[in-house]
């Protein structure tokens, strides 16, 4: 459950997001152009950036929440993995999933670790356990990512643009991922990929010139007329490519 | 195998190194306790020896934990500028003439702690300022800070006389040379709390060596880690520095061959890294007394002439850690 409280977020003085009330308690899809501030109301809801306004997940304010209880109620999935490490495997990378619920400065216990098997075998990426993170292809690392984000266990996902650097083979092995945790988990999926939203099929958040606007039923999105009026572009038959 | 070799010619290398020196002495000049001989080794070399571990110790940690706060291989105590802070600090006290203050411990120890505490203060001040892309921004901090603090030490040699300035030459040199067992015990001290507070944060420490968000995605407050470790590893060097001078490079050179060794995550590398950098400095300061019988070469500018070059390749090797 999300719900946020006129919500404004600044970056170097410019406003990006500005006043922002919504309340959801499905899975959403976040519409926009480049830069309309999309990955900023990711960050907001994380608490990775600090902007103005209240943003309660679960009937919790975050501003009350500890970061490691942050952690256990939302995570964020970025469209590429970023890691200074040059060493880590995806087995160790996958496994900081557990963080949370570690007891600090002990080691990850035997639970943990199974919670991290289990995933990895969820995900088919067994045969890239061993393996350094940075010698995974594009498609491969989401998996990975959605691993760690999974071995997290918290209630909210958000994907950053999970296609954005993904053939269409992948793109459609990541949207079936992405509608399956949907059973488990609330999902708020940040695109341009307008046939996945289609696809993922929940209702739509469209922020246009730091204003939200939601659309509760896809259909009325999705409607040629609308979407060309917003982006400026004719759109045909959506549904095609992920079904 | 080569691993073992490796760690066995080092614990040999500590257990000779008393050993070693302008006098050279031999187990059985021991056995007398009162003879020259074993005074030289019990409250010359031996503490000596011990200084220069934990000194090692010390630098080392600091190097791996500026590299992994900031993600950047470049990162050390001395290349953002707080081992001169205390040089800076150490030569006010120094150029004021002041001698012992209180309980034995001296004004240009004092005063060397001091500068490198102040130096962490004006950089998580200065910090602040700075939007994004931190590691980078904080780098050029610490030189500017560092340059800012070389000329002011300029003109302290520049009002010195030859005396004082000797005095401070030396310590900007860095010494290991040490009487009784003082030093080597308060270094001890810094050393171990360091340890155990970098072993205490290691799995933060490997979120925060992924990148700073993924950190705080997984309930690391990453900012306030940040200030408590380095808080506390400025501690221990400014209690190091203040009675050594500066002795650069051992914390660039040490956590970057210890993860060429052991290719692995930060939380695995944290007790070699230790291990390592006090083996490097007690061999580093076994060449010292090798090298020159006469007058003792400073031990700052073995690590520089050794390190140096490393810094090079480093910077080739695009500063990847």
């Amino acid at each position: 459950m999300i719900h946020l409280q006129s919500l404004t977020c600044k970056y170097a003085n410019k406003t990006i997001l500005e006043d922002i009330s919504l309340h959801v308690s499905t899975h959403l899809s976040v519409l926009g152009a480049n830069g309309s501030g999309k990955s900023s109301f990711a960050k907001a809801l994380c608490h990775l950036i600090e902007c103005e306004g209240d943003i309660f997940l679960d009937g919790k304010n975050i501003a009350d929440l500890t970061p490691l209880e942050l952690a256990k109620t939302i995570t964020y999935i970025p469209a590429k993995l970023q890691v200074h490490d040059p060493y880590i495997s995806v087995y160790e990378f996958i496994l900081l999933g557990r963080f949370p619920y570690k007891e600090s400065f002990f080691e990850y216990s035997q639970d943990d670790k199974i919670c991290v098997d289990t995933n990895i075998k969820l995900l088919n990426i067994e045969h890239l356990k061993e393996h350094s993170i940075h010698s995974l292809s594009s498609g491969e690392q989401q998996l990975v990512l959605i691993a760690q984000a999974l071995t997290q266990e918290s209630k909210i996902i958000i994907f950053d643009e999970p296609t954005a650097n993904l053939d269409p083979f992948n793109s459609k092995v990541i949207a079936h991922y992405i509608k399956k945790l949907q059973d488990s988990h609330q999902v708020i999926l940040i695109t341009h990929d307008l046939h996945l939203a289609f696809y993922i099929d929940t209702p739509v958040l469209f922020i246009h010139k730091q204003k939200a606007h939601y659309y509760e039923e896809k259909e009325t999105f999705f409607d040629s007329a609308i979407l060309e009026k917003l982006y400026g572009v004719a759109f045909d038959t959506l549904a095609v490519r992920y079904e | 195998m080569s691993r073992f070799f490796i760690w066995f010619s080092l614990v040999a290398l500590f257990v000779t190194a008393p050993f070693i020196g302008s006098a050279s002495l031999h187990v059985s000049d021991l056995i007398d306790l009162d003879s020259l001989s074993a005074r030289i080794f019990f409250e010359l070399r031996l503490p000596r020896v011990f200084f220069a571990f934990f000194a090692g110790v010390i630098l080392a940690l600091s190097g791996l934990l500026f590299q992994t706060l900031f993600r950047n291989a470049l990162m050390t105590p001395y290349t953002l500028g707080i081992s001169s802070g205390a040089v800076l600090g150490a030569g006010l006290a120094i150029k004021l003439g002041l001698g012992t203050l209180a309980f034995g411990i001296g004004a240009v120890s004092l005063f060397g702690f001091m500068g490198a505490m102040l130096t962490i203060v004006a950089l998580i001040t200065l910090a602040r300022y700075i939007k994004h892309e931190q590691s980078n921004s904080l780098l050029l901090l610490g030189i500017a800070l560092s340059l800012f603090y070389t000329s002011c030490l300029m003109i302290l040699f520049y009002l010195g006389d030859a005396m004082q300035n000797d005095m401070l030459l030396r310590f900007t040199m860095g010494s290991l040379s040490v009487i009784g067992w003082q030093n080597p015990l308060l270094v001890g001290l810094a050393s171990f709390v360091l340890l155990i507070f970098i072993f205490i944060y290691r799995f933060e420490l490997q979120l925060i060596s992924i990148s700073d968000e993924s950190a705080r995605l997984k309930g690391v407050d990453t900012q306030k880690l940040t200030l408590i470790l380095l808080g506390v590893s400025s501690f221990s060097i400014g209690v190091l520095v203040s009675m050594s001078g500066p002795i650069g490079f051992v914390g660039l050179i040490v956590p970057h061959i210890v993860s060429k060794i052991y290719p692995s995550s930060v939380n695995k590398r944290i007790v070699k890294t230790a291990l390592l950098g006090g083996f490097f400095l007690v061999f580093c300061d076994m060449l010292v007394r090798l090298i020159v019988t006469q007058s003792e070469l400073p031990i700052g500018i073995i690590t520089a002439l050794i390190g140096g070059p490393f810094f090079i390749y480093l910077i080739i090797n695009k500063g990847r850690v």
